[in-house]
């Protein structure tokens, strides 16, 4: 950073810190701005009346427990290997987790790409490869172009179970609900990358809230707050912005939308703690079911209700209802090495994220 | 999950391109970004480009940040 970056910034925090009277909360909707948040210890500068709250924008904390037992039956089958990201490996289904299946010597491999899943499946044609295609919208058109490179290559060793999940109904539904309070949101700057401004514009037009298409570096998010303090205050009016133009077009990108579409078509999910969202997921269209694991395996994602453990508050923290230090375990029973609930396993969760950048502090 | 980095192009064919990504050279997907070129500054999500970025990183933003700045009483 400049030395003019840290000035803007500096004066930026000390302008918003001044301008505040009463409390206000911001929701940041994206795990990754949860992450970066706590990184660049941004609540820090702020004054306490700017409350920062984290919503279900973690993939791997809002994904249900019976998409992981069925990635568990799955490894059953003796020539299946399951192919996920690293966060999802801790991620405890109803019993077991992957990284457990794997301890007991059950093939699981870690990709850091979907092409390393193409490349997987090219290798090992004895093998039948699943991939756990979890994320937002950002994510889901990389499972698209894969699973088309797929037919293209003729490849049939490989298999998606999808738990594919969309941002505007998770964002609708949280704003609906009653018991959650938010004056301004931080919407996601990769998932609009892709979509564009129109999943977002709703916060503003509809619920009359301030909201910010916001970036991932500490002035992107400076900047956000900033604007969103100066709306809530009443300085300036209220108006949906985009303060990520640099990458994010009101438009978004049209190819990866385009193969979204050829790909998936939406359908209801279950959240993690929260419940089923109708039309909040991304599903394998029928043209595509061969890559579907679910048909090839005759499996069922059963919608086995939360299984939070005793006094896991991460069904609150999910929505902004609560932050990680109202829950009793959080940072005594409850830290990454030791984690009891989702929000607490991967580090875009809010209580991980809190917990590795404050010492336990908030 | 959704954390992307920039990078630029350097070589390209259909589908891949050899990018920079500070100093690192990397090989990625590009099937997901039309109209790319040589030179082009492009943001990475998982070994894919997902966006082409403006060139001037901060620009805009530090602009903002002025004019907050000078909005301001
Ligand atoms: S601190 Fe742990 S137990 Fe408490 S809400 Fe977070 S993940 Fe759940």
């Amino acid at each position: 950073m400049t030395q003019e970056e840290k000035r803007l910034i500096g004066e930026t925090v000390a302008q918003v810190n001044k301008s505040l009277k009463s409390d206000i909360r911001i929701m940041e909707v994206c795990g990754t701005h949860t992450h970066q948040i706590a990184r660049f210890g941004i609540r820090k500068l702020l004054v306490p009346k700017i409350h920062l709250v984290s919503g279900p924008g973690c993939p791997v904390c809002v994904t249900e427990s019976g998409y992981i037992d069925a990635l568990i039956t799955l490894l059953m089958h003796e020539n299946v290997t399951i192919a996920t990201f690293g966060d999802l490996l801790r991620v405890r289904g109803s019993s077991d987790s992957l990284e457990e299946q794997k301890s007991l010597g059950r093939k699981v491999i870690t990709v850091y790409s979907p092409e390393d899943v193409l490349n997987l499946a090219k290798r090992n044609t004895d093998q039948n490869i699943v991939f756990a295609a979890v994320g937002f919208e950002t994510t889901a058109p990389l499972y698209a172009a894969l699973i088309q490179t797929s037919q293209k290559e003729n490849i049939h060793n490989l298999f998606f179970l999808t738990s594919l999940k969309r941002m505007e109904p998770a964002i609708r539904f949280i704003l609906g609900k009653s018991g959650v309070h938010i004056d301004g949101m931080i919407c996601p700057g990769h998932v609009a990358a892709i979509t564009g401004i129109s999943p977002f514009l709703p916060v503003t037009i509809e619920y009359h809230i301030p909201a910010v298409i916001c970036g991932f570096e500490a002035m992107d998010l400076i900047a956000s707050i900033s604007i969103l303090c100066r709306q809530i205050t009443g300085e300036i009016p209220i108006q949906f912005m985009n303060t990520y133009k640099r990458c994010v077009s009101d438009a978004g990108n049209s190819a990866a939308l385009r193969l979204m579409s050829e790909v998936f078509r939406i359908s209801d999910v279950n959240w993690r703690g929260i419940g089923i969202i109708r039309d909040s997921a991304l599903i394998l269209n029928h043209s595509y079911e061969e890559y579907d694991a679910s048909k090839r395996f005759g499996l069922k994602i059963e919608s086995v209700p939360a299984a939070f453990p005793d006094r896991c508050e991460c069904s609150k923290v999910l929505i902004g209802e609560e932050t990680p230090d109202m829950c009793v375990n959080f940072g005594s029973l409850c830290t990454p090495d030791h984690p009891i609930g989702p929000c607490m396993i991967s580090s875009e969760g809010a209580c991980a994220a809190y917990y590795g950048f404050g010492g336990g502090k908030i | 999950m959704c954390l992307a980095i920039p990078a630029k192009v350097i070589k390209m064919n259909e589908s891949h391109a050899e990018v920079d990504i500070m100093g690192v050279r990397k090989t990625v997907n590009i099937l997901l970004v039309d109209n790319l070129n040589v030179g082009d500054k492009i943001m990475i999500h998982a070994g894919f480009a997902i966006s082409k970025i403006e060139d001037e990183y901060f620009c805009f933003l530090e602009n903002m940040l002025r004019e907050i700045l000078d909005d301001c009483p």
